[in-house]
């Protein structure tokens, strides 16, 4: 097993691949935060369970990518906890709150989220880096249920009117900020992440693919995208989040994340049972 | 193992593809997911530490002695562990685990860790968590199985 050693990377290398990182880690942990807000009122028991299942799968994601990052030497409260919220790197799509009690929101985010998800694992699977391309089939085995889960519930709230016009409304406000997930943390940065094998394709490429894929499928249920098929990035929302810039409901979302933290006045994140060597 | 299992189950049970609408409040089924994909057992994976003598067996014994949060497995059974070295006093061990959101993982790499550093004859451990490759069904042993069909899960 090769450790990300830190001293194997040149300046330029480091920053790409911290980068790479702080996308994948910090999307998956605010989604995350943001699912859980549907525990207790998911619509249905079943619903409920498997919204917070996936929010589970969604964390233990986050810990492999920000367990690279403390290969780099930061440590998990640097990472989460004492991060300043004006430093996190993911989508703005992972961050807006719900619609009220809207259902089809959690649905149609979800899907949005999942498919993009899988096309830029798949791309890191043969990353120059094998500490992150060995982690990559544990993520994407795991995956497999959240596309199938939206897909059925995209499908099963197609079904009406109602139903469906939700759907619409949740893809209309949700489509920008899913545009924003593929949108560079930095150009020059990007280029490098591409350049040196670290993600083997491009953010345009990979969007071209996730298109290809939600596009057919969404109006196979009967929903539109509300783009330009001839410029599909001409939707983005002022603050596109990779860039650091982010909606003022971030900040409140990241205040209530550490709010406990910071009540018991840590300095370091809990640890279940000390280890051997620290006794 | 089990935080997964259960709830892969119901948000299976979500399916219902094709279903018209409102069936779900009124037709009530057993799940109706039957697609298992089990996955396949890469060769090397997981080790049991058959033939190890010396250290390295008495750190075999020790991990054997690990059982899984939930049920009565060995960490070893269940095949979480990829591979067992001792140099110079010092004991390596490779683990994953089943689920990267595993809400045990620390209380797991602490206990393999502890059991690793009982083992006489060993001066230091690391336990390094990998994911490559990916666990599945199929890296439980025999007598892993044996196990949890005793104790209800139908393997």
């Amino acid at each position: 097993m090769t450790a990300l050693d830190p001293d194997d990377l040149s300046g330029d290398e480091r920053t790409a691949v911290e980068h790479l990182l702080y996308r994948l880690a910090d999307d998956e942990l605010v989604l995350a935060e943001r699912y859980t807000e549907w525990q207790v009122t998911a619509p249905t028991l079943e619903s409920d369970l498997a919204l917070a299942n996936i929010a589970q799968d969604e964390l233990g994601h986050a810990r492999l990518w920000y367990d690279l990052l403390q290969d780099l030497g930061y440590s998990e409260s640097e990472l989460i906890y004492e991060r300043d919220p004006g430093e996190f790197r993911h989508a703005t799509l992972a961050e807006v709150p719900f619609e009220e009690g809207d259902w089809a929101d959690a649905v149609v985010r979800g899907y949005l989220y999942d498919v993009a998800e899988n096309c830029r694992l798949e791309a890191l699977e043969n990353s120059a880096h094998p500490r992150i391309a060995n982690r990559v089939s544990k993520v994407r085995g795991e995956e497999e249920y959240h596309r199938e889960h939206a897909r059925n519930w995209l499908e099963r709230l197609a079904g009406d009117e109602d139903g469906r016009r939700r759907l619409q409304t949740a893809l209309d406000r949700l489509f920008p900020h899913a545009l924003t997930l593929f949108e560079p943390t930095d150009e020059t940065v990007e280029d490098d992440i591409v350049g040196m094998g670290i993600r083997r394709r491009g953010l345009d490429d990979l969007r071209e693919e996730w298109l290809a894929t939600v596009e057919p499928f969404l109006e196979s249920v009967g929903l539109r995208l509300p783009m330009d098929p001839d410029d599909p990035a001409d939707r983005l929302p002022d603050a596109v989040g990779r860039d650091r810039s982010h909606t003022d409901d971030w900040f409140d979302l990241h205040d209530e994340m550490t709010h406990t933290y910071r009540e018991l006045g840590r300095t370091e994140t809990t640890r279940i049972m000390d280890k051997p060597t620290d006794e | 193992m089990s935080s997964d299992a259960p709830v892969d189950d119901a948000l299976a049970d979500e399916g219902g593809a094709g279903d018209a609408p409102g069936d779900a409040e009124t037709d009530a089924r057993a799940c109706a997911y039957t697609e298992y994909d089990e996955g396949d057992a890469p060769e090397d994976v997981p080790a049991t530490g058959a033939g190890a003598s010396g250290v390295e067996r008495r750190v075999w014994d020790e991990l054997y002695q690990v059982d899984d949060p939930e049920m009565p497995v060995s960490v070893v059974d269940l095949g979480l562990i990829y591979g067992v070295g001792v140099e110079d006093g010092e004991a390596t061990v490779d683990m994953t685990l089943t689920y990267t959101g595993c809400p045990a993982r620390d209380m797991l790499l602490g206990e393999v860790e502890s059991a690793a550093a009982n083992a006489e004859g060993v001066e230091d451990t690391s336990v390094r968590l990998v994911w490559s490759p990916e666990w599945s069904v199929e890296m439980v042993t025999p007598e892993g199985r044996e196990r949890l069909r005793e104790f209800g899960l139908s393997l």
